[in-house]
């Protein structure tokens, strides 16, 4: 066991000093005096995470816009993928504005967004919807519709009602493209977040590193992001997680 | 043929409505998505005028401003500005996510040394990364470029990994029990085999690159399409903002078909 | 008693916009009670078709067909299928798949569970409950199919070519594992196949379809002694009812080629 955690991490580890190591050499011979060193940046978290109040209220107001914006996509999104898996004439008449939906981005439309709802928590939260719904609804879709036909006809042949083969069939089949949607959802959601802040800049991180830029101290700009990184992929990691073992049993038909 | 409700089923002897034979192949041709379209784009139109909202401007509005763009002087050489950076920025990744992905694919060693990196890349959101190119690059093309390349990058570089890594291994048996060196295998059998995945990872890298290009150029806003969006907003002129969205969705729709053309060219023996 | 009269069913034509596929075409069929009845012709001849309408699962166009003198009008408790791709629930495990007719049918979950440990002991499989599907091979996932649909009690059995995706030895083994099952207990079987050997092995009666459009060509004895054993595979009369079916088959086909 021990033989294999050294040759897995060993060449992780050799990677890892060659980006700080990169890191410094590029910091040396850039002339650019406000990029931090590596150090920096890591004592820059340290510091924020355990001594800056400020931070964590700013990181609190941000993440209210991901929390309701996520939680509303999902409440949205699965309906309204379960439906246009099940009902054809549903699907076809929701496909090509989901297939318009996927490939728009999002980001230009931002400036509409505030026109129409201002700078406020309600601007925020829409964005974040209009980031992540979409991605949500077409899994959940690829799910429904991926369960076996076979499937549905067995359990009509036993007597199934439509509720039940929704109950039995359909759901707990599609479970696993739906939660696939979901943590690609979240990662939108996140996407959206990040956009909100550092366009808006009204409240929370973004104005915090506008903050941070604005005194040149470089080292919390970094060390901002840094925090944001982990937190992103922690929450990626934990819904993963979640889904792999939802989905133990099936193969993978994720979209995005 | 399986009934899709019990209610469908359980009218056993009914008999279909006999609609004419040229309205049935219209409806099976996509008409009904074309319909829904149309549709949406009418309400669009009746919202416009009816609701005389400043952020919602009738979509003939829209048709009207993105008409004018192609005919501007001013707008083509944002367009052009931001397709230069999209060309540059995916080119770049294209070759990094290939030759990354290839090395992982054919080195174990190297794919245990990066895997770690190159998934929380491609799993965290793109765009936390804008803020350090603009820190290190400054209000420059270098900066809209690198977000283009950490967009679209990581999804190449995983599908050509997994592409290279699973290709059918009795292949491999076969050339090399006809004497081929490693590096016939490579280029006679691992890099055809692996075309159709490679190429679903380009399509997709394709989609990421035009995201990056317009998000970042949202963020670092001097030029492009990105920039305009802002001073259009700014002005409070919403329906040049949704053209310039179009414009955006348009651009990524027409390179999505090339990249599709090509692979189609390229892996007709696939499925 | 399955009573079939008169029956047609024709594919595509109203919503579908292509040219009308008659699938079936004046069908007429008396399965007598206790009866095991093995259907059997080239591709295309609309044998799955006929099955499927007589479990209810899709409407016909003319005709009737009746279970004991009731018209069939959708699934019923009377009768269960198995499918030849299995048809279980990847994400359930052997036990939950077996009780799945029972509990659609709301039986209480210990008498399910109960039932359910019965007919997977009756099928052989028992200590593997707790697994998932794609654990198991082909032919003890089909043996599972087999248990969910004994454990509903059906009178009739539908089969769809039940045996065809599984190779040879397994195919042979659950043949017998069949016949067992089925002189206990003397359930009305209809089950379709490919094979002739199948069908003269386990039946009682043969009958012998004719594609495009599918038409009954002949209802073929079978005086074979029950209960049956692999021996009967040497009998002359076994080898002369092959033979029979072959030729017909035989000339089905070369209209074809």
């Amino acid at each position: 066991m021990k033989t294999n955690l050294a040759r897995d991490w060993g060449p992780r580890c050799v990677v890892f000093a060659a980006i700080v190591g990169l890191w410094e050499f590029f910091l040396s011979h850039s002339g650019n005096f406000l990029l931090p060193r590596f150090s920096e940046i890591v004592s820059g978290a340290y510091r924020l995470v355990f001594f800056e109040p400020r931070f964590w209220q700013a990181l609190f107001i941000s993440n209210q816009a991901l929390l309701i914006g996520y939680a509303m996509s999902v409440a949205v999104g699965i309906p309204l993928g379960l439906i246009a898996g099940r009902l054809r004439w549903m699907d076809r008449i929701l496909n090509p504005y989901v297939g318009v939906l996927l490939a728009l981005p999002v980001a230009p439309l931002i400036p509409i967004v505030i026109i129409a709802l201002g700078l406020g928590l309600a601007a925020r939260v829409f964005i974040v919807v209009l980031f992540a719904v979409v991605f949500i609804t077409v899994n959940t879709r690829a799910g429904v519709r991926g369960v076996e036909a076979s499937l549905i006809e067995m359990a009509y042949s036993f007597g199934a009602s439509e509720a039940q083969i929704w109950r039995r069939i359909v759901i707990p089949g599609a479970m696993p493209a739906i939660f696939a949607g979901m943590r690609i959802g979240l990662g939108r959601a996140i996407t959206g977040m990040v956009m909100v802040e550092l366009l808006l800049v009204a409240t929370g991180l973004g104005r915090l590193l506008l903050e941070f830029s604005g005194r040149m101290q470089s080292d919390l700009v970094f060390a901002t992001i840094l925090v944001v990184i982990i937190e992103a992929l922690s929450l990626l990691a934990a819904m993963q997680t979640i889904e792999r073992r939802v989905a133990r049993w099936a193969p993978d038909i994720s979209v995005g | 043929m399986t009934p899709e409700t019990v209610t469908e089923a359980r009218s056993i002897a009914r008999r279909g409505i006999a609609w004419p034979r040229g309205l049935r192949r219209f409806a099976r041709n996509g008409a009904l998505e074309i319909l829904a379209l149309a549709g949406g784009a009418l309400v669009w139109e009746a919202l416009g005028w009816g609701l005389r909202l400043q952020w919602l401007p009738p979509f003939s509005k829209v048709m009207e401003a993105l008409l004018q763009f192609l005919h501007s002087g001013v707008i083509l050489a944002n367009l052009g500005s931001s397709l230069q950076a999209l060309l540059l920025g995916f080119s770049l990744s294209l070759v990094l996510g290939l030759i990354v992905g290839a090395l992982m694919g054919r080195y174990r060693y190297v794919e245990k040394a990066l895997d770690v990196y190159v998934h929380a890349l491609f799993v965290c959101p793109s765009i936390v990364f804008a803020p350090i190119f603009f820190a290190v690059f400054g209000l420059s093309d270098a900066s809209r470029i690198a977000i283009i390349v950490v967009y679209a990058m990581f999804v190449m570089v995983i599908n050509t990994s997994t592409a290279i890594r699973t290709v059918d291994p009795s292949l491999v048996e076969m050339a090399r029990s006809f004497g081929c060196r490693e590096r016939q295998i490579f280029f006679r059998i691992l890099l055809p085999a692996s075309l159709p995945l490679v190429f679903a990872g380009i399509r997709l890298g394709m989609g990421r690159a035009v995201k990056g290009m317009i998000n970042g150029e949202m963020l670092i806003a001097f030029v492009g399409l990105g920039a305009l969006a802002q001073r259009y907003g700014a002005q409070f002129d919403a329906a040049k903002v949704f053209a310039i969205a179009m414009a955006v969705l348009i651009i990524g729709l027409l390179c999505n078909a090339l990249v599709q053309i090509l692979d189609n060219r390229l892996t007709r023996w696939a499925d | 008693m399955i009573k079939v009269r008169a029956l047609s069913k024709a594919f595509g034509g109203y919503d579908h916009g292509s040219a009308e596929v008659l699938a079936l075409s004046d069908i007429d069929l008396e399965v007598r009670d206790n009866e095991f009845v093995t259907v059997i012709g080239p591709s295309g001849c609309g044998k799955t078709t006929l099955l499927r309408i007589i479990a209810g699962l899709i409407p016909y166009d003319q005709g009737e067909v009746s279970i004991d003198g009731r018209a069939v009008i959708g699934p019923g408790p009377e009768r269960a299928v198995v499918f030849q791709n299995f048809a279980l629930m990847p994400w359930a495990d052997v036990l939950s798949n077996v009780a799945f007719g029972l509990e659609i049918r709301g039986a209480s979950t210990d008498q399910c569970q109960a039932k359910a440990k019965e007919l997977i002991k009756l099928v052989g499989l028992q200590g593997f409950e707790r697994r998932l599907p794609k654990e198991l091979s082909g032919g003890m996932q089909q043996r599972v199919g087999l248990a969910r649909a004994l454990a509903v009690n059906p009178q009739i059995l539908l089969m769809d070519e039940p045996f065809g995706a599984l190779d040879e030895q397994t195919r042979r083994l659950l043949q017998e594992q069949l016949l067992r099952l089925w002189e206990r207990e003397r359930k009305t079987v209809v089950f379709i196949t490919h094979s002739m050997d199948e069908a003269v092995m386990l039946g009682d009666r043969v009958m012998l379809m004719t594609p495009r459009p599918g038409r009954v060509k002949e209802m073929i004895n079978v005086p074979l002694g029950r209960p049956r054993s692999r021996e009967v595979e040497k009998s002359s009369a076994f080898l002369e009812i092959k033979e029979y079916l072959w030729d017909n088959l035989r000339a089905m086909q070369a209209v074809d080629a």
